[in-house]
């Protein structure tokens, strides 16, 4: 089998989303949904209602009490948080254990990076008129997804992609690609299709480190951009470090300048620090 | 005993046994500084060049920003007998994403206002490895003042 139908082979096998999620998720498209309607389906599923309740209490979601019960939660929280926590409670099972170790993350770090992508991507998403926030908090979430799947064949040709990208100056991207044939903002794009997401977060998640990304849908510039100012404060970065060009002109558009990417960064570091439950997930 | 300095932090070691160190510094700035005589040293982990942009992060993170959190950072070391004229001063990180218009030239500027601090303060920088699109680890062992750099793929090396 070729490296490339090697991994493909891979991304066919790998689990689905879990189908509580995404059955909540169009729930709550239905504004006669209520709270026991809710709780009736994520109940079935035990590892989603224990992150939920592990969740939902972080200050970042700034309810207004402690929750101890899945029924409470779910009168409490609004929903369109709601949708937040439930994503987040549904993926880290995605992240768990060494997820990024072929990338030289260290555990908990790929999930680290996901979440603080998340969390940046929702605060930019005024800029990007259109945007619905949720959409970005969950494309944030998985746009590396790829990486967890991609993991054990990069740690294969480590030192290659690592001579490509040090040596010979590409971007860490584009070495994977060459080596393997696929990278990982390809493969999580293959991904969240096989997992029924979106075809703007799709692309979203193919194009996060395509050089012109700012240039492109709303959506993809806001990802790409979420992901870079992540990596620049330099949070789940790895082996890749920050290699590889994201061309700022056409932040411009969004009426974005430097002096807001800063202010963005700087926020960042106080709400990963409220968002710690979340981070913590994936342990 | 290991300190692990986050980003917008500062730590000081003062036991030969105690190393500082700083994770992951992208664009971020990590400044060590340490006193051969008085034994003592410290790690600054800053994020942004500027406290203008935001003084209610300033008051509650003076570490995330070089203008506050350097002039800091050396007020303290000197309260455990460490003098300016001693200290051996090093700097890494402020790396960057390759971009034409310089939006994101957070690195850069990072790197531009050490220097500015350090040019009218007269303080001289003893070793430094910045730029580049690399990700930087630092380590400050307090008791010998060696200093470790370890770069994203790369192995571990003395600054």
């Amino acid at each position: 089998m070729s490296r490339v139908a090697e991994i493909l082979n891979i991304a066919n096998h790998i689990p689905p989303f879990p189908k509580v999620a995404m059955q909540v998720m169009r729930m709550l498209d239905d504004p006669r949904v209520q709270a026991k309607d809710l709780a009736a389906v994520i109940q079935y599923d035990s590892a989603i209602t224990a992150n939920i309740l592990k969740t939902c209490n972080a200050a970042y979601f700034g309810l207004p009490r402690k929750v101890s019960s899945l029924d409470e939660a779910l009168v409490l929280v609004g929903q369109n948080i709601l949708k937040d926590i439930i994503i987040a409670s549904s993926s880290a099972r995605f992240y768990q254990g060494v997820a990024g170790n072929g990338y030289q993350l260290e555990q908990g770090e790929l999930w680290r990076h996901s979440v603080a992508t998340a969390i940046m991507a929702k605060s930019i998403s005024p800029h990007f008129r259109g945007v619905d926030p949720g959409a970005a908090f969950t494309t944030g979430l998985l746009h590396d997804i790829g990486k967890r799947f991609l993991s054990s064949f990069v740690a294969n040709d480590f030192q290659r992609i690592m001579d490509r990208t040090y040596v010979d100056g590409m971007a860490f991207i584009a070495a994977e690609h060459e080596i393997l044939g696929m990278d990982h903002a390809e493969l999580g794009g293959l991904i969240l299709q096989k997992w029924d997401f979106s075809e703007e977060m799709i692309r979203a998640v193919q194009h996060h480190h395509d050089p012109y990304a700012l240039d492109l849908e709303p959506l993809i510039a806001l990802v790409a951009m979420a992901n870079t100012l992540v990596i620049s404060a330099g949070v789940g970065v790895g082996a890749g470090g920050l290699t590889g060009a994201m061309q700022g002109e056409g932040l411009k558009r969004f009426s974005i300048s430097g002096a807001d990417l800063e202010r963005y960064l700087a926020n960042l570091i106080l709400e990963m620090e409220r968002a710690e439950e979340m981070m913590a997930l994936s342990n | 005993m290991k300190l692990i300095v986050g980003i917008s932090d500062m730590k000081i070691g003062t036991k030969p046994d105690d190393e500082l160190v700083t994770y992951s510094l992208g664009s971020c700035i990590g400044v060590a500084i340490w006193d051969p005589v008085a034994k003592v040293g410290a790690l600054l982990h800053y994020m942004l060049p500027d406290s203008s942009i935001d003084k209610d992060k300033a008051e509650q993170k003076p570490y995330m920003f070089a203008d506050t959190g350097v002039p800091r950072m050396f007020k303290e070391i000197y309260k455990y007998g460490a003098l300016k004229e001693r200290l051996k001063v090093y700097i890494v990180g402020g790396a960057q994403v390759m971009d034409d218009s310089g939006m994101f030239n957070i690195g850069k500027r990072n790197q531009m206002i050490i220097r500015k601090m350090f040019w009218k303060n007269n303080v001289a920088v003893t070793k430094e490895d910045v730029g580049g699109a690399v990700n930087r680890t630092i380590t400050l062992n307090v008791g010998s003042g060696n200093v470790r750099l370890k770069v994203s793929g790369q192995g571990e090396v003395e600054l």
